[in-house]
């Protein structure tokens, strides 16, 4: 190794150390950002040392389940995995992720390396990072404030995916921007997809993704929806069509709030409560499949698997139920209100919505979910909170669905566990996820017996 | 009484929540005990524009809008009909652009509406942020999101309003959108109506007024929650602190 390299290694090592011992912050982005004014090359560098392969993870939705069940099922095998931590999916976040790995010579311990990348910072993590494979999840409206419009995401994937021509896309073709995105790149690609209906109404969002065909324009037909654009199409001009998948799951059903399927000859009993993580599932399962890696403990992995990874996650605080969760676009947003209308008994339900940069500035998307249900959702109460409250109060207002809005989450969280209808949901927008998260489980431990006011 | 409003192509231009524009105009019909009817025309379908009392043409990619265009050539007679003869049309982002005679973009050359003296060409930066106007119409500020890769010239044509913070039509000119007899096109999505209810009423009025007579009168509905989410975004950039943040927090 280069001194260069090494030094850029230290210097990482020591800003992370430094973050740590001042308190601020978790540092998972400024080490990458140090590695890489000492050493430009050091992402290439790191990315050489890991013994077997690298494979990164894409897309609007579902990216961090999909690189945490690949993370899982490699270790499962025994392997040693690197991985980057939720969110830190920027150049700076997975260049700290290799140098902090790295032991004090400097080396990597790694057999593989699963990599979860944003889709504009593709463009420069690719060709640095040369991955074996990259997973597709699917492509759909995302923080348009920062990327723009769709169309600008679909062109920044594929201008990363064709600078690594020998990369092999894993794709879903249910959903056609990836499927075209794929199939004009130029690069191999095995594909997966869901041929079954597995969507219920609530959760099929009608809000599409361009459904005219990239190559003619005209528009695409199709037999049915998944959700947004995801769907069995065909072109009724051009003979473009939904391919018959590689990898598919099937004899999909529910049992007791768990999904049950097939999967290339396994029957999963998974323990995943909504559809899309079954997609989850199975893009990872074609993922590994195209590695050719190990798969001996797969099922055994997959069937006690954690996909609620803080995401979803579920307190007692006061004897009443509380789940958090994640929806920050459009499509995420939809599958909680179907989450939340599966569950018939009467419930709380708190929304915080913040526009930080991290979340989109722009706030627009929450029309593009259809809240209407949520007036079958025996709520007993809804309350509005974070910066834009009052937003998310007049989005439910012009629904004629009535709410209130608070200043101070904790103190309404508690009133609600204590003299609500003990099943609490609290579905919030990226910021403030984790400082929900620590509020609860805080609450949770000093909370039982219902001792503080 | 009854409004029908007619939103034109809702599968290409659909992109930044114009559904809340539509919730808008119908609820705030039937609060007050009125009709009204949605009718969604995709693209395609032919439209009869004499049955119609307001028009909404929403935002799309620059790819879609490509698309769109297509189709404006077979109602661009109907539709200028329609705009002189006092039909109210709002028009975002897309289709604020859409009205004009054209849209340059760094690879085509998009034919507009024509109906307004306008012109658009399309520069590298977007234009990303929120915005808030100062409006001749409206004694309170109109807020909104604006984010648009096109520069809007909108000539001797008037604007729907000041540029109190964002910026607007070409990001320099310190105005933003064009107001043309009952026709607002404007780049503010965020839903522009939810939050600017002062617009939303003086639109219907137009329409209600063109369709019933001149003393039909709006009654006023308890805006509250309206009021506070125009406000939050009206206030905060009337705050000079927090704006100075804002633009550090923009360049690093």
């Amino acid at each position: 190794m280069k001194l260069r390299s090494v030094l850029a290694i230290k210097c990482a090592k020591c800003t992370s150390y430094l973050i740590k011992k001042l308190n601020r912050g978790s540092g998972v982005t400024l080490p990458g950002y140090v590695a890489r004014l000492v050493d430009p090359h050091i992402l290439s560098v790191m990315v050489g040392m890991v013994k077997e392969k690298t494979i990164v993870t894409m897309g609007t939705n579902g990216k961090t389940t999909t690189n945490s069940i690949l993370y899982h099922a490699l270790e499962a095998e025994g392997k040693k995995v690197i991985i980057n931590r939720t969110g830190a999916n920027m150049l700076n976040g997975i260049i700290s992720a290799f140098v902090l790995a790295a032991d004090k010579h400097c080396r990597l311990d790694a057999d593989y390396a699963c990599i979860e990348v944003d889709e504009i910072a593709s463009v420069n993590v690719l060709p640095q990072l040369k991955p074996d494979c990259a997973l597709l999840t699917n492509i759909s409206r995302d923080q348009l404030d920062r990327f723009g419009e769709v169309d600008i995401t679909f062109n920044k994937l594929k201008t990363a995916v064709t600078s690594v021509p020998d990369t092999k896309l894993i794709i879903n073709c249910d959903d056609v921007l990836s499927y075209t995105l794929a199939s004009e790149s130029g690069n191999t690609f095995v594909t997966y997809g869901i041929s079954e209906q597995i969507f219920d109404d609530i959760s099929r969002s009608e809000i599409r993704e361009s459904i005219f065909c990239r190559s003619c324009e005209k528009k695409l037909e199709y037999d049915f929806f998944h959700y947004g654009q995801l769907g069995i199409y065909h072109c009724p001009n051009c003979g473009l069509k939904r391919p018959e998948p590689d990898f598919t799951a099937a004899d999909i059903s529910l049992e007791d709030e768990l999904y049950t399927f097939s999967m290339d000859g396994m029957l999963i009993h998974s323990t995943a409560r909504t559809p899309y993580n079954i997609y989850n599932t199975l893009s990872a399962y074609a993922a590994l499949n195209a590695l050719e890696a190990d798969l001996a403990h797969f099922q055994d992995m997959i069937e006690s698997f954690d996909y609620g990874n803080n995401r979803e996650s579920i307190f007692s605080i006061n004897s009443a139920r509380v789940q958090l969760h994640l929806a920050k676009n459009p499509i995420g947003f939809q599958q909680k209100i179907s989450l939340v209308l599966k569950d018939e008994k009467p419930k709380d339900i708190i929304i915080q919505i913040n526009d930080t940069y991290q979340d989109g500035e722009d706030i627009s998307w929450l029309w593009d979910v259809d809240f209407q249900y949520l007036a079958d959702a025996e709520a007993a109460t809804i309350t509005t909170a974070g910066t834009r409250k009052f937003d998310m109060g007049l989005r439910l207002k012009y629904e004629d669905i009535s709410c209130d809005n608070t200043t101070d989450l904790r103190s309404t969280i508690i009133e609600r566990t204590k003299r609500g209808t003990g099943n609490l949901y609290v579905i919030v927008n990226y910021s403030g996820l984790y400082s929900t998260n620590y509020m609860l489980t805080e609450l949770e431990k000093t909370q039982k017996g219902g001792e503080e006011a | 009484m009854k409004l029908t409003i007619g939103h034109l192509y809702p599968d290409l231009l659909n992109l930044y929540g114009d559904r809340g524009n539509i919730q808008c105009f119908r609820k705030r019909l039937e609060w007050r005990g009125m009709e009204a009817e949605v009718i969604p025309f995709l693209s395609g379908d032919t439209i009869d524009f004499s049955q119609l009392d307001i028009i909404l043409l929403g935002g799309g990619s620059d790819r879609e809008q490509e698309l769109v265009c297509g189709h404006l050539k077979s109602i661009q007679q109907d539709f200028k009909n329609y705009v002189e003869d006092g039909g109210v049309v709002l028009a975002v982002c897309g289709g604020y652009q859409l009205l004009g005679k054209y849209y340059k973009t760094d690879k085509k050359m998009i034919e507009g509406l024509s109906i307004l003296d306008i012109t658009t060409e399309w520069q590298p930066e977007r234009l990303i942020r929120n915005i808030v106007l100062d409006s001749p119409l409206f004694d309170t500020p109109v807020v909104g999101f604006e984010n648009h890769g096109g520069r809007t010239y909108i000539g001797s044509h008037t604007p729907f309003g000041k540029v109190f913070y964002g910026l607007g039509n070409t990001g320099k000119s310190g105005y933003e959108g064009v107001l043309y007899k009952n026709v607002i096109g404007t780049y503010l999505h965020g839903p522009l109506l939810p939050k600017n209810p002062q617009v939303c009423d003086y639109l219907l009025e137009r329409a209600l007024k063109r369709k019933y007579g001149d003393n039909i009168v709006l009654e006023p509905l308890k805006d509250e929650l309206e009021h506070l989410a125009n406000g939050y975004i009206a206030g905060r950039y009337s705050d000079k602190k927090y704006i100075l943040k804002e633009t550090i927090k923009r360049h690093i």
